[in-house]
């Protein structure tokens, strides 16, 4: 088949998987997961041929741009349908696909029990083709609309059981947050639009540096364009200020958290400023301010992310910190490091999540990691996996956190970003730290689980996808990211940035081992380390042969001493109940003087007119009063008028 | 004075005057009547002096005076004829007091 | 007449008698006018009704229209004023003079009518009315009858067949009614 068509068909099936999941799902009862998952194997097959195509070469040069019809022509305007694949589109579709894969799967274990299994399966495909069409896009309308989709499904999926109110509220807010960041957005395509006049990528990448370096249009045109698309990205990828959608999302099944909310959607705004890199290298008051976005939101989370009892809420902190890192990454100019850190992280973390939902299965739909403990033993594979995943996110050599993670804070340190470095250390640091401590409250020590829960390990749908991810989790980053600089994503992803690149001044140069880059090494190595340690011996690890006692009254006591600090964290820093009180109550005022001036004064209008006819017709009528005296005074008086009015008129 | 075409104009918008007024202002059914009379000569005074004063419109106006003169005793009769119509219903020739039409 | 005391005036004052003559004649017509409106005895205004047309026909012929003159007399004297006078009489009630002669907007008339001389007056005394002589014109009997006959005969028969119709309107308007005839 033609290279378009297995295109499309990444597109096609999993839409065909949605609409026949949707029609018969219900029929099929337990096995309603057949038609989805065997549409998303497809997917997968589809999309490795892609990658494989891509990357090796076999599409040419530049990729695969085709059309597949004219979707609006209207006079001077043209918007087609059209897809691109370029080796920006391959690493993310190896995510995507693969991930998305890995999770339908491991959803047959664990929606069993589940009746409404059937929608959650056709929910499942229709993010995947919402996603898929986010990343195959060649258009900015097109991204919007997928955009749009995707925020659609995730939706769906965070309300699934939307007879929970909690539910159906985060489901909400969740659509109500990426709304606001999405009108930024919008008026940014519109700005695009009415700039370059057209929306294909090629077009408006090739045009707008052309317009700036011709002088007809200025620097701070580009910059607020860029901000503009900043804003959906801020939005979607839940940044600072508008990250508070993504903690409350975790209250969808832990699937969708893993799938949606750490793999791929919440990427989307990481490769939407990726792909619009030309835009963005162009204006650097822009980039500046994404880094900046990005370190502060990666410290914010990270912070939260220390106190947290709920072991989801911290995997959700933990995402909205390592999507800051993406974003600090774009901002300071490396955008093939966070590309990088796009897939290691799409991995660890997935991973990550669904040893979560595997635990959170063990232990009877238990979240709270204070009722854990001592897991360790009931349930090895997740424990084994969850512990390889952990120190992947921490950053540890060889594991594929440290690659990705590493070139980041180089890079930053490199470009000048010192600012962006130090944060990006110290978070790193707190990383290593709340992850560890979440898995020594969860896994080791004594057990603090109820009575009546007997933990037990998972059945093979979950356990395998956990060892399938493992594996990537774990070698991913030495596979494709060494020797740093040169290794394969680099091969890849260069061409793609090096406009950028050349614009922005950066020149790749060797990596100095013994030099400033080594240093830079040793230095994020000892701080993830020192984070480590520090959990583990405050809350316990086992290991083969070693053997560390949690120490309670030890974090009591550091958790008294820091008493402010911790309340601080523990309320997410006030900042959702500052929206409440900004957004709801003074909405609400707002809200409600709108509506009393609608039903007074808007109202009193309309009811006035109406009221105004009444009266005066009423008081109209009283000329008729049936006498004919009257009239014929009324007829004198008329008369007296008349000739007036005459002689007055013919006496000029 | 006699001579002068204006005084018997101003003598025929006096006397109209008089009757309208009357016609307004009584409450006797039969006192309106006397008001249109009054009106109806009046007018009837200045189609004469006009042709009096005017050659080619003498004759005409006489014409035209006598036929007026006869129409108003056509209206006369019926109009008393209807105020005694009336009268025999409401026992009243007191206009304001005709008044089964109003709410 | 004009011909008669043309020129002639009265010894010691300068007056023409012509002029003196038609003061008394307008005199005596708006003074009964008034009485006619202003009356609280309704068979008074009646009564000043008569002498108003009398006065009228005295002036119609100083106006040099005999004719005019004549018809006045006979029929607003002869016959209208009779007519009033009966009609006056059927209505009659026992209560005797009402109390109010007048209505609530008896004053509003009375605005209205002076207004309404005012500017009648003043109209007709700034214009200057062209083919006007200065002095009456004699309107010919026979040359009136040539007229009726001839220029204005179509609108001598419709005024006929008016007559007709309103003597007819009304001696069906003011007959008693018949007692229904009682089945036998």
């Amino acid at each position: 088949m033609s290279n378009e068509a297995l295109v499309l068909a990444l597109l096609v099936l999993p839409i065909a998987g949605f609409a026949l999941t949707a029609v018969f799902g219900r029929r099929l009862g337990d096995n309603s997961w057949a038609i989805s998952v065997g549409a998303i194997l497809l997917t997968w097959a589809a999309g490795m041929l892609v990658v494989f195509g891509q990357l090796t070469g076999a599409f040419g040069p530049d990729g695969l741009h085709f059309t597949v019809y004219t979707w609006i022509p209207a006079g001077t305007f043209q918007l087609d349908a059209n897809f691109m694949v370029d080796n920006l589109t391959a690493a993310l579709l190896i995510v995507v696909t693969t991930i998305g894969m890995l999770v339908h799967v491991y959803s047959i274990g664990y929606m069993a029990h589940d009746p409404g299994k059937w929608r959650f399966f056709a929910y499942l495909n229709f993010f995947m083709f919402s996603m898929l069409l986010l990343v195959l896009a060649g258009n900015f309308l097109l991204l919007f609309m997928a955009w749009e989709l995707v925020g659609l499904s995730s939706y769906l999926l965070i309300g699934f059981w939307y007879r929970r109110r909690s539910a159906a509220l985060a489901a909400k807010k969740a659509f109500l947050v990426n709304r606001v960041g999405d009108v930024g957005f919008s008026i940014g395509i519109w700005a695009i639009w009415t700039t370059v006049g057209s929306l294909n990528f090629s077009d408006v990448f090739t045009k707008l540096p052309q317009m700036l370096a011709s002088g007809q249009i200025q620097t701070w045109q580009i910059t607020g364009i860029a901000l503009l698309l900043f804003c959906g990205a801020v939005g979607k990828s839940a940044q600072f200020p508008l990250h508070v959608w993504l903690p409350d999302a975790m209250e969808g099944p832990t699937p969708v958290s893993a799938l949606i909310h750490a793999a791929t959607m919440v990427n989307a705004g990481v490769y939407m400023v990726a792909r619009a890199n030309p835009i963005f290298s162009h204006a650097p008051a822009a980039m500046v301010i994404v880094a900046a976005v990005g370190i502060f939101t990666a410290l914010l989370a990270a912070t939260i992310a220390l106190t947290q009892t709920d072991i989801k809420r911290v995997l959700a902190y933990s995402t909205l910190s390592q999507l800051g890192y993406m974003f600090a990454s774009l901002g300071v100019g490396a955008y093939a490091a966070a590309i990088f850190h796009l897939m290691t992280h799409g991995f660890f973390k997935g991973l990550l999540f669904l040893d979560s939902g595997s635990v959170i299965h063990g232990v009877h739909d238990e979240q709270d990691m204070n009722k854990m403990g001592g897991l360790w033993r009931k349930m090895p594979i997740t424990h084994a996996t969850m512990l390889i995943a952990s120190i992947a996110i921490s950053g540890i050599p060889p594991l594929a956190g440290f690659f990705s993670k590493d070139e980041i804070l180089g890079a930053s340190f490199r470009n000048g970003f010192y600012v962006v470095w130090l944060i990006g250390a110290v978070v790193a640091a707190m990383t290593a730290f709340y992850m560890f401590r979440l898995m020594g409250k969860t896994f080791y020590g004594p057990s603090h689980v109820a009575p009546d829960v007997h933990p037990h390990e998972s059945p093979p749908a979950m356990w395998v996808p956990l060892v399938l991810l493992a594996v990537p989790a774990a070698l991913l980053g030495l596979a494709i990211g060494w020797p740093p600089d040169s290794g394969l994503v680099h091969q890849w992803l260069d061409p793609v940035f090096a406009q950028a690149d050349q614009t922005l001044g950066v020149h790749q140069e060797a990596f100095q081992v013994f030099g400033v880059d080594g240093a830079l090494l040793l230095v994020s190595v000892a701080l993830a380390t020192l984070g480590l340690v520090t959990a583990v011996r405050l809350f316990g690890l086992r290991l083969p042969g070693r053997d560390v006692e949690p120490k309670p009254a030890v974090v009591e006591a550091t958790t008294e001493r820091l008493r402010p600090l911790y309340i601080a964290s523990r309320n997410k820093w006030w900042f959702d109940d500052l929206y409440h009180g900004l957004f709801y109550v003074i909405g609400g005022v707002v809200a409600r003087a709108a509506w009393w001036f609608d039903g007074h004064v808007v109202d009193g209008v309309v009811n006035g007119v109406g009221t105004l006819t009444v009266f005066s017709g009423r008081e109209v009528r009283r000329i008729q009063t049936g006498r004919v005296q009257n009239y014929a005074l009324g007829i004198a008086i008329g008369l007296l008028a008349m000739a007036a009015g005459l002689l007055v008129i013919t006496a000029r | 004075m006699s001579h002068s075409l204006d005084a018997y104009l101003v003598l025929s918008a006096l006397l109209f005057c008089t009757g309208m007024f009357g016609f307004l202002a009584r409450r006797n059914a039969i006192a309106m009547l006397m008001s249109i009379e009054l009106m109806l000569n009046a007018v009837n005074l200045a189609i004469v002096a006009f042709g009096a004063f005017t050659p080619r419109l003498t004759v005409h106006a006489s014409v035209i005076a006598l036929m007026v003169i006869a129409v108003a005793a056509g209206e006369a009769t019926v109009g008393l004829a209807i105020v005694i119509a009336i009268f025999r219903n409401r026992r009243t020739p007191l206009v304001d007091e005709y008044d089964t039409m109003r709410d | 007449m004009s011909n008669a005391l043309a020129g002639a005036t009265i010894p010691g004052l300068g007056w023409s008698w012509a002029d003196l003559l038609f003061l008394a004649l307008a005199g005596t017509m708006l003074g009964a006018a008034l009485t006619v409106v202003l009356g609280h005895d309704i068979i008074r205004s009646g009564l000043a009704m008569i002498v108003s047309f009398a006065a009228l026909a005295g002036i119609y012929v100083m106006l040099d229209a005999p004719l005019v003159a004549a018809a006045q007399v006979l029929i607003y004297i002869g016959a209208i004023s009779i007519l009033v006078l009966f009609a006056i009489m059927l209505t009659q009630t026992k209560a005797g003079p009402t109390r109010l002669v007048f209505h609530h907007q008896a004053w509003a008339g009375a605005v209205a009518a002076v207004v309404l001389a005012a500017m009648l007056i003043g109209v007709v005394t700034s214009t200057a009315w062209p083919d006007t002589v200065g002095h009456q014109l004699h309107t010919a009997t026979d040359a009136l009858a040539h007229m009726l006959f001839k220029d204005y005969v179509l609108p001598l028969e419709v005024v006929s067949v008016l007559l007709l119709a309103a003597v007819i309107g009304g001696v069906f308007l003011a007959k008693r009614e018949e007692p229904q005839v009682r089945e036998r």
